[in-house]
């Protein structure tokens, strides 16, 4: 095929032909996990840092965490991800029996531009920044953890990866991530770090630990 | 008995006088017979720096010229005309030719003075005495050619009297620049004024810099302020009694 | 502010520079190199870290056409289509192409420095589609009608009374001088935007040619909108930003933020391979990569200054560079500033544009010493430098000869040591003429630049003498 563009890179390499190159240089190892509790901690304390809200849950205490989050960002609307685990934590039934008004993940970007609250679940944690990282699908709208002002994400210590290369090895394939390391935010006037300029302005990190 | 050549630079040799007595009468007191080839001029660094290769190369030959005659190491008050010859002077000349040898051979033994004095004459107290409070400037060559951080820093820490005070943004260049004073002479005053404004917060009644050219600015800087704070070489100071 | 300069006249633009530019500049500057000093003390390998990160761009760089290949492959593969532009022209019809075909009429842009480069957003609105910037930063420039003054924070240099000014006159709204509430009525315009808008056009920081995978690192958010709501989704992207594959991101990634802001990570870092692949997960329908040479794969003929290409435009250069710090990014004439636009410029525009951009710097050296790609800037000041003044196997030389001609008469003298010893004594002799007590407060020209800012001090030239009376008294 003729592409003027590479035909001219070659030329400027001194390349007459496509050569296949020497191995890349290597990388720097991945960290090393510490203990689940600590990494746990690191996490939430990182998410802290970034003026999100963290905390440790059990199934039986998301109803009541539900109804403190309803109640302190004055939760009208809400949207949540159609996920076996989110289902399984029946987190639409509670939020109904709280008095807010749902909208499903799929509704148009229209509507769950309205909703107070978006809820999904992250695939992997980073301790060492905090990071949530999301994958998209069908069951996984990615404006669920855009649009809405408070994004909830709930997460297990068996997603807990310790660096950036366990994460890749596993997703690298994956059409779609995102990664998500605090509040949306923005010091563009006068250096003034101000929070939910585009996305959502809080952010919740509920780590879900078995009894 | 040492030998060391006595590199003046062309600023040193214009400006400075009694900072070269000083080195002179300094190295001369540590026991270094001291060569002086008066062929010396520029090290060819404007050129070299503003793109003029080919005339930094005819300038660096007159240098490799005046200081072959002797074997001894080379020694100059200023990191920026040393790093010249150290680290530029190979590059000017063609791996494989005489003068690529001459100037990677010079460039093996010269040294910036105080790196002079720490590193190969083992010396960090040369008995000075200067009671003031004194601050000082990182200079860029200096710091980051030459890779200078602590050499003059210990032998101002040995000097009696001396009470030390750092600088705030001590690592940030003058506005000096040699012929970039000239090229964007507003540029050049903005960041000597930053300079000037950090030295007249620090309460020093002294700044310390191992440079010329940097000397030659601040203290221009700190005269036009209309400050009483003395701009000097470190060389002056160490040879203060 | 963005059509190609013709000629970026550096020291014109620096003589009157209003003081409010550095000080708010300085004020971005200085937050940022503690913050970035801060991240690295926190990474003991970090500095192996740096040596990795180049190595690996100089090998992208030395393989360029495999790894774009590579990468057209796999975009296409994941159901993406790609574009080659060989010019700015090539680009901006590519997507104006894209946006009639697709009967575009807002498109909504997250902050890119390759369609800066080639001036995007006047092809657009001259093809009566509306194109807005969605960075906060980036859409006050854009009302306010004024190019970036910093990398990261483009809108420094205005005050909040003066935005407030601005969107109270652009968008007909009483606006307070409050960041939060100015947030707040931005997030309000840009919102119903972002919903309405057909088009999304982003850049890229990173193109992995393992996967055909386009990273896009924003701290507000505005880059996920842009590419999650509209249906269409427009990349373009300089040619230098490709990088082998997944495990070179574990690099790049954690010395991005650092460098650029002092976070570890920014809020948002996007994945995208491909266009959506069901309906109802949102993203774009088509997505197109617009991949831009606009002159780099010549840039590549030079061994030394494309490594300019290594660059992540993480900005650290510029926060720690005293001349940036003291001009501001309106000074480098284009749209990217501070060191690295020193060196870009006059390679991507030719030296006749931009030969006075390699000399607007001290040879500092605080550069490279930041640079998290190591790249060897100051080097590549000076073998610019040597283009301009001598020319070489690219370029003829644009020094202006009378320049040339002090340069070639200064050096015949320096290299006679006898004509210079002979200057060394006439020298003192005539400058003592100017001298008053221990300065010269005033000096013909050239040196009239140099006293104009400061005083002289007094040619005295006695060494040689002083050595001479004193070996042949002894």
């Amino acid at each position: 095929m003729n592409n003027p563009v590479l035909e001219n890179i070659r030329r400027s390499l001194g390349r007459t032909a496509p050569t296949s190159p020497s191995p890349r240089p290597a990388i720097y190892p991945p960290r090393q996990a510490e203990s689940t509790e600590a990494e746990i901690v690191r996490s939430l304390e990182e998410v802290r840092k970034l003026s999100g809200v963290a905390q440790t849950i059990h199934a039986d205490t998301v109803p009541d965490a539900l109804k403190t989050l309803v109640a302190e960002q004055n939760i009208k609307k809400a949207t949540a991800w159609n996920t076996p685990n989110l289902q399984q934590l029946q987190i639409t039934h509670h939020l109904a029996s709280l008095g807010v008004e749902l909208v499903s993940p799929n509704a148009g970007k229209h509507d769950l531009a309205l909703c107070d609250l978006g809820i999904t679940e992250a695939d992997y944690l980073l301790p060492e920044t905090g990071t949530l990282v999301l994958k998209s699908s069908a069951e996984k709208p990615r404006a669920v953890s855009l649009l809405p002002r408070v994004h909830l994400a709930i997460v297990r210590p068996g997603q807990l990866r310790p660096d950036l290369h366990q994460v890749f090895d596993e997703a690298r394939h994956d059409p779609y991530l995102v990664f998500i390391t605090g509040p949306s935010r923005t010091a563009d006037i006068e250096l003034t770090v101000t929070l939910g300029v585009h996305g959502p302005k809080s952010l919740y990190v509920w780590m879900l630990e078995e009894v | 008995m040492p030998q060391a050549q006595l590199f003046l630079t062309c600023l040193g040799d214009q400006f400075y006088t009694r900072t070269l007595q000083n080195m002179t009468l300094l190295l001369e007191r540590l026991g270094v017979e001291i060569v002086f080839p008066p062929e010396q001029t520029c090290c060819g660094q404007p050129h070299f720096n503003n793109g003029f290769e080919r005339e930094a190369r005819q300038v660096a030959r007159n240098f490799l010229r005046a200081f072959s005659r002797s074997e001894a190491p080379i020694v100059g008050p200023s990191g920026s005309c040393v790093s010249m010859v150290k680290h530029h002077y190979p590059e000017l000349f063609p791996p494989g030719t005489v003068e690529h040898e001459t100037a990677v051979e010079i460039a093996s033994r010269v040294y910036e003075f105080t790196e002079y004095l720490v590193h190969v004459l083992k010396v960090t107290d040369v008995g000075a005495v200067y009671p003031h409070k004194v601050t000082y400037h990182a200079s860029c060559h200096y710091l980051r050619e030459m890779g200078l951080k602590t050499e003059a820093k210990t032998l101002l820490n040995a000097v009696r009297g001396l009470e030390f005070i750092p600088l705030t943004e001590e690592e940030t260049c003058c506005g000096f620049g040699g012929a970039f004073t000239v090229t964007y002479p507003e540029v050049s005053r903005a960041m000597m004024e930053n300079k000037v404004r950090t030295i007249l917060a620090s309460g020093a009644d002294t700044v310390i810099t191992c440079e010329p050219g940097c000397l030659m600015n601040i203290a221009g800087g700190l005269h036009k302020a209309g400050s009483s704070i003395r701009a000097m070489h470190i060389i002056d100071l160490l040879a203060s009694k | 502010m963005s059509e190609t300069p013709t000629y970026i006249g550096f020291e014109t633009y620096t003589e009157h520079i209003p003081p409010s530019i550095p000080a708010a500049v300085q004020q971005a500057t200085g937050r940022f190199v503690g913050g970035r000093a801060a991240r690295v003390a926190e990474l003991p390998h970090f500095e192996q870290l740096r040596q990795i990160a180049s190595d690996i761009r100089l090998h992208t760089i030395e393989n360029l056409d495999f790894y774009l290949e590579r990468l057209a492959e796999q975009v296409t593969a994941a159901g993406g289509h790609v574009h080659w532009a060989a010019t700015a022209e090539d680009a901006r019809q590519i997507v104006l192409d894209l946006a009639r075909r697709h009967n575009v009429h807002l498109v909504v842009k997250s902050k890119s420095m390759a369609t800066e480069e080639i001036a995007l957003n006047h092809a657009l609105e001259a093809a009566g589609i509306e194109a807005l910037e969605t960075d906060l930063g980036e859409y006050i420039i854009q009302l306010a009608g004024t190019g970036p003054s910093h990398i990261i924070v483009p809108a420094v240099h205005l005050t909040k009374e003066e935005i407030a000014a601005i969107f109270s006159e652009k968008l007909g709204i009483e606006a307070p001088a409050d960041p939060v509430e100015l947030t707040r009525i931005a997030r309000q315009v840009l919102r119903e935007k972002f919903l309405r808008a057909e088009m999304g056009i982003s850049g890229a920081n990173f193109l992995v040619a393992e996967t055909g995978t386009l990273v896009m690192v924003t701290n507000e958010g505005n880059g996920r909108m842009c590419t999650t709501l509209p249906d269409l989704h427009v990349a373009v992207v300089g040619i230098d930003k490709v990088i082998p594959d997944w495990d070179s991101l574990t690099v790049f990634l954690k010395l991005l933020a650092r460098s650029a802001t002092g976070q570890k990570l920014s809020t948002y870092t996007q994945f995208i391979t491909g266009p959506r692949r069901a309906e109802s997960e949102f993203g774009p329908r088509e997505f197109h990569l617009v991949l831009l040479d606009n002159g780099r794969s010549n840039v590549l003929r030079d061994p030394l200054g494309r490594q300019v290409f290594k660059c992540i435009r993480c900005g650290a250069c510029a926060n720690v560079c005293p001349v940036y710090k003291n001009v501001g990014g309106f000074a480098y004439g284009w749209f990217i500033s501070g060191p690295i636009g020193a060196i870009f410029a006059p390679q991507m525009l030719g030296t006749p544009v931009a030969r006075e951009l390699p000399y607007a710097s001290t040879l500092c050296g605080a550069c490279a010493e930041v640079c998290p790609v190591k790249i060897p800037i100051p080097a590549i000041l000076r073998h610019l430098r040597r283009r301009v003044a001598e020319g070489d196997s690219l370029a003829p030389a644009t020094m202006p000869a009378p320049i040339r001609a002090v340069a070639k008469l200064s050096a015949f003298a320096l290299a006679q040591h006898w004509i210079y010893r002979l200057g060394a004594r006439i020298l003192p002799l005539v400058m003592s003429i100017f001298r008053r007590g221990d300065w010269i407060p005033s000096a013909p020209y050239p040196l009239s630049r140099w006293t104009k800012a400061r005083p002289l001090p007094p040619f005295t030239a006695g060494f040689r003498q002083w050595w001479q009376k004193r070996k042949t008294g002894l």
